[in-house]
């Protein structure tokens, strides 16, 4: 999978370790503001109210 | 990863090299593919916990600041001079998400205060502690109910288990300081008239009585037992008429950390009401510099 991706990004090792960083921070930035917010409260760790 | 990929036939097969054996060559690819997943999968979970445990931290400290200038605001704006009959304070009407009031609790450092929200949805629970609708206001007979986060998002009853009987929660409100001290625990009710109950800063705390009995200042609840914030904590029905009620304050967070199987309680009892005085605004409360 990993490998797939750095023999598909284009020009040379250089250009090829910035987009691969860029790729990398926009996932965790995806993680960070949109998936881990939206699962968080349907998982059983930070419950704090009585019902 | 690439460094694994030789592209060449794996070692020890017997087909000849000018045969390039396609199919280990897939298995191999298969197998890497779902091991890179694996990896991956156990990096975003370790990513979560950094999420959970910091990022929310982040996030909720400026909803926790915007809260608290936006009460500050409110409190400093609408204050005219006032005259004494007018300094009641008025809960009506408050939105969900809403800051009200502050809590301090002195003996976790004479910077803990946070502005108390409206509402205990996850939304507001964000921002601060969420008073649950429908519970007592500061100062109120009946039980004032606060839920907070132990974990993540500011964490405000992060050290709540570590409260001790007498520990003061100092709550203000526009016009007032309303200090609770948490009840005696368990083990200490027995002994409490000539134990702990001799310690001054324990003066007001008992052990109450009549529909009372048996409240402790702190316990560990199932999440299913709402009924720690009714009015008589423990007990669903015959709530005692207004007059007649203790005023209370409940504390109520998950248990034990990092999960949510239980919910740990506490309990408070209100000892002293100072009026704020508005020719001296900045004076605060002796009870506030209990920072040991």
């Amino acid at each position: 999978m990993y490998g797939w991706i750095w023999r598909h990004l284009p020009g040379p090792t250089a250009v090829r370790v910035l987009t691969a960083l860029v790729l990398v921070a926009g996932v965790v930035a995806l993680l960070m503001l949109v998936v881990f917010p939206w699962v968080e409260p349907k998982l059983p760790f930070n419950q704090v109210t009585t019902q | 990863m690439t460094t694994l990929d030789t592209g060449g036939p794996p070692a020890g097969d017997l087909v000849g090299p000018e045969e390039p054996p396609a199919r280990p060559d897939r298995v191999r690819t298969v197998v890497r593919g779902i091991g890179e997943l694996l990896i991956t999968a156990g990096l975003v979970v370790l990513l979560f916990v950094v999420y959970e445990v910091y990022v929310t931290d982040i996030v909720s400290a400026g909803k926790q600041r915007e809260a608290t200038s936006q009460l500050d605001t409110e409190w400093n704006d609408e204050a005219p001079a006032a005259p004494e009959q007018q300094r009641v304070e008025r809960f009506d009407g408050l939105g969900e998400g809403a800051g009200f009031a502050k809590m301090h609790i002195p003996s976790f450092g004479a910077d803990y205060a946070f502005t108390i929200i409206e509402g205990t949805t996850e939304r507001s629970l964000e921002i601060g502690p969420g008073h649950y609708k429908g519970t007592a206001y500061p100062g109120e007979p009946g039980n004032f109910a606060v839920a907070g986060h132990r974990v993540g998002k500011g964490a405000p009853f992060n050290d709540i288990d570590l409260l001790n009987s007498c520990d003061a929660i100092v709550v203000e409100t526009r016009f007032n300081w309303f200090v609770y001290r948490m009840l005696p625990k368990k083990d200490e009710v027995g002994g409490w008239a000539d134990g702990k109950g001799t310690d001054p800063r324990c003066q007001g705390v008992a052990p109450l009585g009549g529909p009372y009995t048996g409240l402790v200042g702190q316990q560990i609840v199932n999440p299913s037992q709402g009924t720690v914030i009714a009015p008589i904590p423990g007990q669903a029905g015959d709530a005692p008429s207004v007059g007649e009620r203790a005023t209370l304050m409940t504390l109520t967070t998950c248990h034990p950390r990092f999960s949510d199987r239980q919910r740990l309680i506490v309990h408070a009892v209100l000892v002293k009401q100072w009026a704020k005085d508005p020719t001296k605004p900045g004076e605060t409360p002796p009870e506030l510099k209990e920072t040991s």
